[in-house]
């Protein structure tokens, strides 16, 4: 499987893969159209500062052993044996926040504020790379196979 | 060789695929009084019709033919014959195992209140037939009472209501959802039930159930003498494990099935996981049944590893976690609602609608409760469950915690604290 891999040091701080991610998850698609302050389209990553200030992108790792498909008790998270990639079925998802509530890294949010659904990262499962790293401009994000 | 599991909820379904991840050929026969796989979360939304039993099943449908398990469904068990290694059913059968997994959940706990065992309206809300006969009676009734306002209890609520009935819930502590949240998250709560025409009496016990001559429930009594006039009851004042049938077995049981790190029992070879077993929680380092669904699965899952020769132990057992969305206000809360000392310090914040606190002890968080923006909770259940100190962060950023304070990347890619 592939996996994110994260060089701090090299993160400035734009936000482009907050950006890039919101575009990729709305019809048009487009960084022109996209409305970054849209309540209900929230990226599913997202850059934050450590303990020295340094901002620090952190993206869903798919986990080898992921709490949220272990605290999902509607059955609409997965992990995909071929890919690795942790996947969320909307239609099955009960809003009931459990994987909220149970990823360790914070990486599970809701869909938006008038949706009750549950929202993450889904590889940007029609791209052959996730657009978050594409549209890192320094390097700090990239994508490695394990 | 072969594996029985009893119970076919979440502890006996992570057992299976956990067998046979180690295991791909020996026999697995399940065995439950359940003929659906159904997520028992998910009842309220069965009792509205926002779900179909069969939407709320929690795994593939070609489940049991992709595993290979043998499937007695609608079937209970009377018996464990411990030195002849067999299980008998209520059909009469007889079924050997060489490792076998007790899952058989928990059911509606009825407190000993006059008449409650004998009115005929009177439901628990724990198993798909408590939904239907309360979708059943729903058609007809007009007031529910509800006993207890707990997570169950309110949710029960909501549905009556949104079934057009008039709902009244008691609750015995000073707020509702005593268990998951405070006085003032609850409040945000006790008004929107309100506000939908649901009556709510707290610091209030059922004494009595009216009955007519036909058993008929016709008015609840509390200790205060109101009378509220009812046609149904539900009970939702906490669960009791399944282990009726355990009567005359030589196991090991307080409050559940007593079983060590790896889920096994006093028993050599009979394990337990979920609802039905007590195990030693981590956030208070007690043994006591820790019925919520991310434990029962984990618990089945190392229950199904060592049945099948692996090697597997429990290490973080976190019970106190909870989380919910009524009328599309959301919490998320862990561990203390309150502080239980002075050794404790409080922090509150009231920002953009949303209320979270937190409770911390000497750099360790022991509480915290996130209402209206749940965002990022999950940091603080981690740091919770684990004792992580937050001793080296930033003070101002105490309520944005994120995994940048502890941004640490291995090789393979996994983070880790």
């Amino acid at each position: 499987m592939q996996r994110i891999f994260i060089n701090k040091s090299l993160c400035a701080g734009c936000k482009n893969c907050e950006a890039a991610c919101m575009a990729e998850h709305t019809t048009h698609r487009s960084l022109w159209l996209v409305n970054l302050s849209d309540p209900s389209n929230k990226p599913n990553n997202r850059v934050a500062l450590d303990n020295s200030g340094q901002p620090t992108p952190i993206f869903c790792q798919h986990c080898d052993d992921p709490a949220c498909v272990t605290a999902c008790m509607a059955g609409a998270l997965t992990k995909n044996p071929e890919t690795g990639v942790v996947e969320h079925n909307r239609d099955k998802c009960a809003g009931c926040w459990m994987c909220i509530m149970s990823c360790p890294y914070g990486m599970m949010h809701t869909s938006g504020v008038y949706e009750d659904t549950a929202a993450k990262c889904d590889f940007c499962a029609e791209r052959g790379t996730p657009r978050c790293v594409s549209s890192c401009p320094t390097g700090a994000i990239t994508l490695r196979t394990i | 060789m072969q594996y029985v599991i009893i119970g076919s909820s979440a502890a006996g379904i992570s057992a299976v695929s956990a067998i046979r991840e180690l295991d791909p050929k020996n026999s697995i026969i399940m065995i439950s009084k359940d003929k659906q796989i159904y997520s028992r979360c998910q009842l309220p939304e069965i009792i509205t019709g926002e779900r179909t039993l069969k939407e709320s099943c929690f795994i593939p449908a070609n489940f049991f033919e992709k595993y290979r398990v043998k499937w007695i469904d609608d079937t209970g068990v009377t018996h464990i014959n411990t030195d002849a290694h067999v299980v008998e059913t209520n059909n009469g059968q007889k079924i050997t195992f060489d490792r076998l997994l007790i899952a058989t959940g928990a059911s509606s706990f009825f407190p000993p209140i006059d008449n409650l065992q004998k009115g005929r309206q009177i439901c628990g809300l724990r198993n798909i037939d408590d939904a239907l006969q309360i979708v059943d009676y729903a058609h007809d009734m007009k007031k529910a009472v509800i006993i207890g306002a707990g997570l169950v209890g309110v949710e029960a609520a909501l549905a009556l209501n949104d079934l057009g009935l008039k709902v009244t819930l008691v609750e015995n502590a000073s707020h509702i959802l005593p268990l998951q949240l405070d006085q003032t998250a609850a409040g945000n709560y006790e008004r929107l039930l309100n506000e939908h025409q649901i009556n709510i009496y707290t610091n209030e016990i059922v004494t009595k159930i009216h009955l007519d001559e036909k058993q008929n429930v016709t008015h609840v009594e509390l200790k205060s003498g109101v009378i509220l006039p009812a046609d149904l009851i539900i009970v939702a004042t906490g669960i009791t494990p399944n282990i009726q049938f355990l009567d005359h077995v030589p196991i090991k049981i307080n409050r559940g099935i007593i079983v060590n790190e790896k889920q096994e029992t006093s028993i050599p070879n009979i394990y337990a996981a979920g609802d039905v077993c007590a195990s030693t929680e981590s956030f208070t380092a007690k043994i006591t049944p820790t019925p919520i669904w991310p434990l029962a699965i984990e618990q089945g899952r190392i229950a199904g590893t060592n049945m099948a020769g692996g090697n597997k132990q429990r290490t973080i057992n976190f019970a106190y976690k909870n989380s919910m969305n009524l009328f599309g206000l959301s919490t998320i809360s862990y561990g203390f609602t309150e502080a239980p000392n002075e050794n404790y310090t409080t922090h509150i914040q009231f920002e953009r609608g949303s209320y979270k606190k937190l409770i911390i002890k000497d750099g360790i968080l022991f509480g915290a409760i996130f209402q209206g923006d749940i965002s990022g909770a999950g940091i603080y259940g981690k740091l919770i469950a684990e004792k992580i100190s937050i001793n080296s962060l930033p003070p101002e950023r105490l309520f944005s915690i994120s995994y940048a304070n502890f941004f640490n990347q291995q090789e393979n890619g996994l983070y880790r604290y």
